[in-house]
């Protein structure tokens, strides 16, 4: 097709090649002793799904709590646990390995013509990490929960609660390092092993913010291991750098969070932002327009994304002059954010759009992350911070970027990739219902906490106001739709491994390299060594004219 | 394995026809240099400790003797001199990170509180926030503020500076 | 100075190490090489912010509380300090040396090289353990458990809690490096390496001299000038 001239033989159905890298080796050992990307990348997937739906479950707990101004279902205590235990699964176990671990860790060295990532026993070992870590945080929810916030913040977390707060955040501790292990290998893997031709300027725009977010997770993950090691040392031995009744400085705590947590953000968003525009591109048939600035604004956001931390801090107490520079700079996230989103906005422009799944996933990362952007330049600026600091504001704008835009990326993505992953096609309708429900529910829920937080509704509330309860209650009939969307997705996905037609090498007709493979690839991900002649989205002259 | 000198000049195994990998060897007396002025060093930074020069000043040799040191370990220990260059940009990236990780968070702690030993002396109307003269609005003198500012803000509290002068060690 | 560089790709042709074999994602040995390397380099990065958060603290507090530092610092022993910087760097020297033995394929020496650098880094944490017995005797401890009494300023707890993580968290990496090094040494003794693989010799060197990196910024800011 298009890139390789060796892969024209390629793309037969399964059955004819035979076989692949599902059925190269059986059981349950050859798994999980593999050190083959793929397998690593489909454990990850499953994983990550299961974070997800532990994530969502809390949630939908969370918002049948806050359906009455009182209680509801659960008592005060058993509340803060359900939040906490919402934002560290979904944060911890789904968004930041969701798209990187998984659809990266599948289709990174596919995109660039690699027979693996640089280290596969160290990738190996980071889906172990991953593990344990998520042992670790799971016990944690058997042993006495943890209702700290996701946050962990000091000095409730160092010494008031009396949930199992180590066991959770040495979870995430170790989850760190699983976390600096892919980004690492990622790294090396696109300076050393792209195929012959292929520069940095053709690999896939994907590819690029995966570059990015490796950089983020290898140069701020460690300051998060030691954060979490003093809190751990902070609670165990009261070594009172945190602890202002020994001397120690709280805030100090936020910096170290934060420091590793704001651009954690955009390890959690870029990886999305690579989804849509590979989505994008496909799906209207368009070459991506502005290359070079997408590629560069990825690298860029995650630059000044190191620069900007102290903007959850505003009323923490840290200085004005800190503030003032933070909020100073928060603006200059939203230039390379503004540079893709008009990039995108051309890609599209002109194409010929097709409304196909993986597509509408796309168009509505478009819509959701503009209002999710858009909210965060608010909150960014100080003294409108210093009203909406804390409120559903900042849950809903948070919700907008890490879930409208990044989760459905991501599903999007799954779409998007799922035939070359499974070699099985997905009803088509059955999936449109799902994104439908999603989106649909997705703004009910949290649009609606704009406008709760305008109206001064604080987070992590228990009991509140009579006067919000009607748009609390809207907001939770909204998580209904919600999660009946998802789960519609998953049984869709689910259905589609046992009755979905066999896939062709390239149901989308893309132009870059992990199509021009069998679907699902074989073990060694290509017969021949490729060799590229054409950048990413560029199609052959015969097939333009 | 059949590589000549001339074929190797950049550093560490380039330039071997067959891509197998060349060592690039350091002759030993380059290692004994190293390990001497380390040594020396060592004694010089334990030496300029006795010397009271006042603490910025103790503090400023001390920093500037173990960078010496440092950069002498990682770019002839380590060979960073003869190494790609991307893995000193690499070495690099991380301190300057780590600059502005301490940098940043030191324009907090160094600062804290500064406003509120004004905002004590100026009392805001909460009825009439935006009543257009407050009274005093003017700059307070710090040290008349200081009082103030203690009592305001638990974790800033210790950010005034210390007013006891240390005896030096 | 590369001009003077020894090429020894001739000599070592007899002795291929039989184990060693270019992996098969790899297109030559010499990008396999220089993979492993951005790898350790890129690790290096997490190491010097994992300690960069501790160096942080050190600073804030350090401004904060500077009588209590500059009093606390005096009864760290500054001649145990000496001693392991010096212990420190002669182990550098040695495991420089054995990476170089290494590239020459003199596996005995490589050997006695890596030898020896084990043992500095156990003579350092020996060093260590007489002043943590002695500091733990003192009550010279972090935080809530510091017991000390006759301490004229505020809060000492606080540069021993920043003075433990710190010499502890190193600590761990030196016992960890040890293990690295009595690795590479067991490898080396079965003839793993020569001038053609010496890849994980020169690794675990990288990490080593990283660790003799942050112990020579520890040694004055704790030791010296507090």
């Amino acid at each position: 097709m298009a890139n390789t001239a060796t892969v024209d033989e390629l793309g037969h159905a399964p059955e004819v090649r035979g076989k692949n890298y599902l059925n190269q080796t059986a059981g349950v050992w050859s798994w999980l002793t593999t050190v083959d990307h793929k397998r690593i990348g489909i454990m990850y997937l499953v994983s990550v799904l299961v974070g997800f739906g532990l994530g969502g479950i809390f949630a939908l707990l969370v918002r049948l709590e806050l359906l009455t101004a009182k209680k509801t279902i659960m008592d005060a205590t058993q509340y803060n646990q359900a939040f906490t235990l919402h934002g560290a699964a979904m944060v911890f176990l789904f968004i930041i390995p969701s798209i990187p671990a998984s659809l990266g860790n599948f289709f990174l060295p596919l995109m660039i013509g690699a027979k693996d990532v640089a280290f596969p026993k160290l990738n190996l070992l980071s889906l172990y990490l991953f593990w344990i870590g998520a042992i670790f945080m799971l016990a944690a929810i058997v042993t006495g929960g943890v209702d700290t916030g996701w946050t962990f913040y000091v000095p409730y977390a160092s010494g008031v609660s009396t949930t199992s707060v180590i066991s959770a955040t040495f979870g995430v501790f170790v989850m760190g390092f699983s976390s600096i292990l892919t980004g690492l290998n990622f790294i090396v893997t696109l300076h050393k092993l792209r195929a012959p031709g292929m520069s940095w300027y053709r690999m896939p725009l994907f590819l690029w913010s995966l570059y990015a977010t490796s950089i983020i997770q290898v140069l701020a993950t460690p300051v998060l291991g030691i954060t979490l090691l003093l809190l751990i040392f902070e609670r165990a031995f009261h070594i009172g750098i945190f602890d202002p009744t020994l001397g120690g400085d709280p805030v100090l705590f936020q910096h170290f969070f934060w420091f590793y947590s704001h651009p954690a953000v955009y390890i959690m968003i870029l990886p999305g932002m690579g989804v849509a525009t590979e989505i994008l591109s496909t799906h209207s048939k368009r070459r991506v327009f502005g290359y070079k600035a997408i590629a560069f604004s990825s690298v860029a956001i995650a630059l000044v994304s190191f620069l900007v931390w102290g903007h959850h801090m505003f009323v923490s107490g840290q200085s004005e002059l800190s503030s003032a520079i933070f909020s100073f700079l928060t603006f200059f996230v939203a230039i390379p954010s503004g540079v893709k989103m008009f990039n995108w906005l051309g890609t599209l422009w002109g194409g010929s759009i097709r409304f196909t799944v993986p597509m509408l996933y796309g168009i509505a990362f478009l819509f959701l992350f503009a209002i999710g952007g858009l909210t965060g330049l608010f909150l960014g600026t100080l003294s409108v911070d210093l009203h909406l600091h804390d409120t559903y504001f900042v849950v809903a704008h948070f919700h907008y970027v890490m879930m409208g835009s990044t989760a459905i990326a991501f599903f999007g993505g799954l779409h998007h990739w799922w035939p070359k992953m499974t070699g099985k096609m997905y009803d088509e309708k059955l999936a449109r219902v799902g994104f439908a429900l999603t989106f649909i529910g997705f703004n009910w829920t949290f649009f609606t906490q704009f406008i709760l937080g305008t109206r001064g509704m604080p987070r992590r509330y228990y009991n509140y106001l009579d006067q919000f309860q009607p748009l609390h209650a809207f907001s939770t009939y909204g998580s209904w739709v919600l999660g009946t969307g998802f789960l519609i997705t998953f049984i869709c996905l689910a259905r589609s491994l046992k009755t979905g037609a066999p896939a062709p090498a390239n149901p989308w007709d893309s132009t870059t390299l992990e199509w021009q493979t069998a679907s699902p690839p074989i073990t060694e991900n290509f017969e021949k060594a490729p060799i590229v002649t054409l950048d990413a989205y560029e199609r052959p002259a015969e097939e333009t004219a | 394995m059949s590589t000549s000198h001339a074929e190797h000049d950049h550093g560490h195994g380039h330039g071997s026809a067959n891509g197998d990998h060349v060592p690039h060897v350091l002759p030993f007396k380059v290692y004994i240099g190293t390990f001497a002025t380390l040594l020396f060093l060592t004694v010089v930074t334990v030496a300029a400790s006795y010397v009271d020069i006042g603490h910025t000043g103790n503090l400023i040799v001390a920093l500037l003797i173990a960078t010496i040191k440092a950069s002498v370990v990682a770019l002839i220990f380590m060979h960073l001199k003869w190494d790609h260059k991307f893995h000193g940009i690499i070495f690099v990236s991380a301190l300057i990170f780590l600059a502005v990780f301490i940098g940043i968070t030191m324009s907090d702690t160094e600062f804290r509180g500064e406003a509120e030993s004004i905002e004590a002396h100026n009392p805001v109307d909460l009825k009439d926030p935006f009543k257009a003269q407050r009274t005093g609005d003017v700059a307070i003198p710090k040290e008349a503020a200081a009082p103030a500012a203690a009592g305001s803000a638990a974790p800033a509290a210790g950010s005034a500076a210390p007013a006891v002068t240390p005896a030096k060690h | 100075m590369s001009a003077k560089a020894e090429a020894l790709g001739g000599a070592g042709e007899s002795k291929l190490s039989p184990q060693f074999h270019v992996a098969h994602h790899f297109d030559k040995a010499d990008t396999q090489f220089d993979a492993g390397r951005m790898g350790v380099w890129l690790f290096l990065v997490t190491e010097i912010l994992l300690f960069g958060g501790l160096f942080c603290a050190f600073a804030i507090f350090r401004s904060k509380y500077f009588p209590s530092f500059v009093e606390a610092h005096h009864h760290l022993d500054r001649v145990m300090g000496g001693i392991n910087t010096i212990v420190l760097i002669t182990s550098s020297f040695t495991m420089a040396l054995a990476v170089r033995s290494a590239q020459k394929n003199e596996t005995k020496k490589t050997t006695l090289l890596l030898a020896i650098t084990l043992a500095c880094a156990a003579g350092f944490l020996v060093v260590k353990y007489f002043e943590y017995s002695h500091k733990i005797h003192d009550g010279l401890l972090p935080g809530g458990n510091f017991t000390a009494a006759d301490f004229a300023s505020g809060h000492p707890g606080i540069f021993f809690a920043i003075y433990f993580m710190m010499t502890g968290i190193h600590g761990v990496h030196v016992v960890i490096g040890m293990g690295l090094i009595l690795w590479i040494l067991l490898r080396n003794q079965k003839n793993e390496f020569s001038s053609r693989y010496y890849a994980p010799v020169e690794n675990v060197g990288l990490y080593w001299h990283l660790v003799d990196l942050v112990w020579i910024f520890l040694f004055p800011l704790l030791y010296l000038v507090g």
